[in-house]
C-alpha cells in the first residue's frame, strides 16, 4: 500500500492536491482514500492530508503513521514541531519540498538519512499543490502521465479553462521534471490492526456534574492559542519611523495582537500576530515591512 | 439633518487603546468580522455576555479557549433571539430576587452571520423585537454561509459568486434589505456600520449601549476566504463598499432614518467589485456590461432616493 501525506497551511491547496493525486490513483486501478485534515482554524493554519492506494481493499484507517512519501508545500513547517511534518519518517521514505533551497541545506538541517528532493519554490504559491501532485505522481511510478493529466481535469473542472489549463501545465511539467527518480517511492508493508499503537487514555476522576460541564471559568484563555504560527510573513515596525497613531494599526489588527505601551507605541504579539498584513497595509508612514518568516527566526 | 449626539468618539484616537478581545482565535487571518466584533465589544465593555448562533464565529469560544472575558451561549442558527430572552429573564429573575445587584447586570448581545441574521433566525428575531427585548443584535454580514464554505444566502449580493452560484452571471438574486424590515418593527434602534469606519461604529454601539429595548446592527464584513481577496486588502476593500456607496452607513431611531456617512463623490461600484475573486467572472473573460450596469443602478437609485428624502 502507498502512503502518503501532504503537509501545507489553510488555503494552499492541499486538499485538492491530494484529491488530485487520489483520482489519479483511482483512473489507473487503484482502491484508494484520501483525506484532508483539520481543526478549526482556517486559512494561514497549519493542516495535512492524506492518501492511501492500494491494490486490494484498504482496511487502514486514520491519520498516516508510516508514510513512503512526505510531501511539503510550505518549507517554514518544517522546523514547527506541532506541524509534525517528519513524524513516522524513517530512512525509506521520501520528502518531496517545495523549496527555492537546495535538498543538501535541507538535509544537513533536518539531519535525514532517507531521500530527500526539493521542488524550486513556485512563482505563483498557489500552483505548488498541483505541481507537487504532478512530482508525485511521477515518484511513484505507477501512474501513467495521461491518468495525472485526466485527474487534474477532473478535479479541476469547476474553476474555468483558464486557471486549469495553468495547473495542468505545472502538473506535468512536475512529472517531466521528476523523470530521473520515476518509481523511487515504494509502497510500504501492509500493516495488521494489532500494530496499529493503541491511543492514549487520559484517566479522568469522576467530577460533580457541575464541576465536570465544559465550563470554562476564567476569560480570554484563547491567549493560549499560538496563532503566531500561521504566520509566513512576519510585519516588523520600524521605530524610528513611527508616527505613534497606534489607532491605525492596532485598531484595524483583527486579532488585537497591537498592544499599545505607555509612551504609546504600538507593539506586536508575535505570539498570535497571524500576518494578515493589514497593518502594512494600513500604516500611513509606511513604518511597517513584512519579512519572510526563515527557519533561523523563532517567534 | 443629524443631531449631533454627545459621544465620546469624536475621532480615532478616542478609541479605546487597550483590547478587551483576547488573541488566538480560530479565525481567519484578515477576518472583517472578527474586526468587527474586538472593535464592538471594546465599546461594550466587559459587563456583555454573547448568545451566539452556528456560523464562523462560533469557533471563537471552542472549548477550554475563549477570546471572550464573560459568558458565551451557543444556540441553534435559527434561535439567537429566543436564547436572548432566556438569558434575558434569568438576569431579570436574579435582579428580583436579590441575587445580584444592579451594577453587576449584563448586557445580553446576540451575534449571528447573515445567514442567520437575514434568514433562518428572521422569525425569532421579528418576536424578540414584538416582545421589546433588551437586548443588542449584532451581526457581522459576510454575504454568505462562510463557515459551511460560502454558500450564498439571503445576504449575498446580486452577480456575486458562491459555492452554490457558480455560474457565469453568478448569484442571481438581491440582498436583501434587513435594515428595512428590522426598521419596520420599529425597534429601539437599528444601525448598519462597517469596522473600516471605526469611529461611526464606536459612536453607534455606544449609543445603543445606552438605550433600552430591541438594538439591532449590521455589521458589513469583508471576508477574505469567501470574497476571495488578499487578507492584507480587508480594511481597503471595506473603505470601498462606503466610498462606491454600496454599504450605506445608517441608523434608525424614533420612526427616522439618518444616512450618517454620505459618500461625497460616489466611486464606481467597478472599483470595490474588480478587487474580488467572487465578482471577477464579470470582469473576465470579458466584461459582463448588463450586470456591471444593472448593480451600478441599484446604487444610483438608492442614493437618488435619499437625496430626495433629505431635500
Ligand atoms: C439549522 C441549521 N442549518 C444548517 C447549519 C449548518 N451551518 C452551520 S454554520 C452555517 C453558516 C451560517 O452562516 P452565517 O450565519 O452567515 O454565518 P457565517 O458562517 O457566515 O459566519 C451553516 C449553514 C446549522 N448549524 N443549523
Ligand atoms: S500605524 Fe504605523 S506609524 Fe502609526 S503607530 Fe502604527 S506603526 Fe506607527
Ligand atoms: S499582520 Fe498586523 S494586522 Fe495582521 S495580525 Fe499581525 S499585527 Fe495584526
Ligand atoms: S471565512 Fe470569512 S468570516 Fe469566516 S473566519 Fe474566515 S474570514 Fe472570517
Ligand atoms: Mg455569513
Amino acid at each position: 500500500m502507498y502512503r502518503i501525506r501532504f503537509h501545507g497551511r489553510g488555503g494552499q491547496g492541499m486538499k485538492t492536491a491530494s484529491r488530485i493525486l487520489g483520482s489519479a490513483f483511482f483512473l489507473q486501478g487503484y482502491e484508494v482514500q484520501d483525506a484532508p485534515r483539520y481543526g478549526a482554524e482556517r486559512r494561514g493554519a497549519p493542516i495535512f492530508a492524506y492518501v492511501r492506494a492500494a491494490r486490494q481493499p484498504i482496511q487502514e484507517r486514520g491519520i498516516i503513521l508510516a508514510p513512503d512519501l512526505v510531501i511539503v508545500a510550505d518549507d517554514s513547517l518544517l522546523p514547527m514541531p506541532a506541524a509534525g511534518v517528519l513524524q513516522g519518517v524513517t530512512p525509506r521514505t521520501t520528502l518531496l519540498i517545495h523549496s527555492s533551497e537546495a535538498p543538501e541545506t535541507w538535509r544537513q538541517r533536518l539531519n535525514i538519512a532517507g531521500s530527500l528532493l526539493t521542488l524550486s519554490a513556485q512563482a505563483e504559491p498557489h500552483f505548488a499543490g498541483t505541481a507537487l501532485t504532478g512530482a508525485a505522481a511521477r515518484l511513484v511510478g505507477v501512474i501513467m502521465r495521461s491518468a495525472l493529466e485526466q485527474a487534474v481535469r477532473q478535479e479541476l473542472a469547476g474553476l474555468g479553462e483558464e486557471t486549469l489549463s495553468a495547473n495542468l501545465a505545472q502538473a506535468l511539467a512536475a512529472y517531466d521534471g521528476m523523470a530521473a527518480h520515476a518509481g523511487q517511492v515504494s509502497e510500504g508493508e501492509a500493516s495488521a490492526a494489532v500494530a496499529c499503537p493503541r491511543p492514549d487514555w487520559v484517566d479522568l476522576p469522576l467530577d460533580e456534574a457541575d464541576a465536570a460541564a465544559a465550563a470554562i471559568h476564567a476569560g480570554a484563555t484563547s491567549v493560549e492559542v499560538r496563532t503566531g504560527l500561521w504566520r509566513t510573513l512576519r510585519p516588523v515596525i520600524d521605530y524610528a519611523r513611527c508616527k505613534r497613531c497606534w489607532w491605525v494599526c492596532s485598531e484595524f489588527c483583527p486579532d488585537s495582537a497591537i498592544k499599545v505601551s505607555a509612551e504609546n507605541y504600538p507593539e506586536i504579539d508575535y505570539e498570535h500576530c497571524k500576518g494578515c498584513l493589514i497593518c502594512v497595509a494600513q500604516c500611513p508612514s509606511h513604518a511597517i515591512t513584512p519579512i519572510p518568516e526563515s527557519s533561523e527566526v523563532k517567534p | 439633518m443629524k443631531d449631533e449626539a454627545i459621544t465620546v468618539y469624536k475621532h480615532m484616537k478616542d478609541l479605546p487603546s487597550s483590547r478587551l478581545l483576547g488573541t488566538g482565535t480560530p479565525m481567519c487571518a484578515g477576518c472583517g468580522g472578527l474586526l468587527a466584533v474586538h472593535q464592538a465589544y471594546d465599546i461594550l465593555g466587559e459587563k456583555t455576555v454573547f448568545v451566539n448562533a452556528a456560523g464562523c464565529m462560533t469557533l471563537l469560544a471552542v472549548y477550554p479557549y475563549t477570546p471572550f472575558r464573560g459568558s458565551w451561549l451557543y444556540t441553534a442558527m435559527a434561535s439567537a433571539p429566543a436564547g436572548a430572552q432566556g438569558v434575558r429573564d434569568a438576569l431579570d429573575i436574579q435582579l428580583a430576587k436579590g441575587r445580584i445587584q444592579p451594577e453587576e447586570d449584563l448586557q445580553v448581545v446576540v451575534l449571528t452571520g447573515d445567514g442567520a441574521a437575514y434568514g433562518m433566525g428572521l422569525s425569532s428575531t421579528s418576536s424578540a423585537i414584538e416582545h421589546g427585548l433588551d437586548f443588542i443584535y449584532l451581526c457581522y454580514d459576510n454575504e454568505g454561509y462562510a463557515n459551511t464554505g460560502q454558500q450564498s444566502s439571503p445576504a449575498t449580493p446580486h452577480g456575486a459568486k458562491t459555492a452554490t452560484s457558480t455560474g457565469a452571471q453568478g448569484f442571481g438574486g438581491h440582498k436583501k434589505d434587513l435594515f428595512a424590515i428590522w426598521a419596520a418593527h420599529r425597534p429601539a434602534y437599528v444601525a448598519t456600520v462597517i469596522a473600516t469606519e471605526p469611529v461611526d461604529l464606536a459612536r453607534k454601539i455606544e449609543k445603543a449601549k445606552n438605550l433600552k429595548g430591541p438594538r439591532l446592527i449590521i455589521a458589513l464584513s469583508p471576508c477574505p476566504t469567501g470574497w476571495d481577496f488578499d487578507p492584507q486588502e480587508t480594511v481597503e476593500i471595506g473603505r470601498l463598499a462606503v466610498k462606491t456607496g454600496m454599504w450605506p452607513l445608517k441608523e434608525y431611531e424614533n420612526g427616522r432614518v439618518t444616512h450618517t456617512k454620505v459618500p461625497p463623490q460616489r466611486a464606481p461600484v467597478e472599483e470595490y467589485l474588480e478587487r474580488q475573486g467572487r465578482f471577477a467572472h464579470l470582469f473576465k473573460p470579458e466584461r459582463n456590461e448588463a450586470v456591471l450596469a444593472e448593480i451600478q443602478a441599484g446604487v444610483d437609485e438608492y442614493w437618488a432616493e435619499v437625496e430626495k428624502i433629505n431635500d
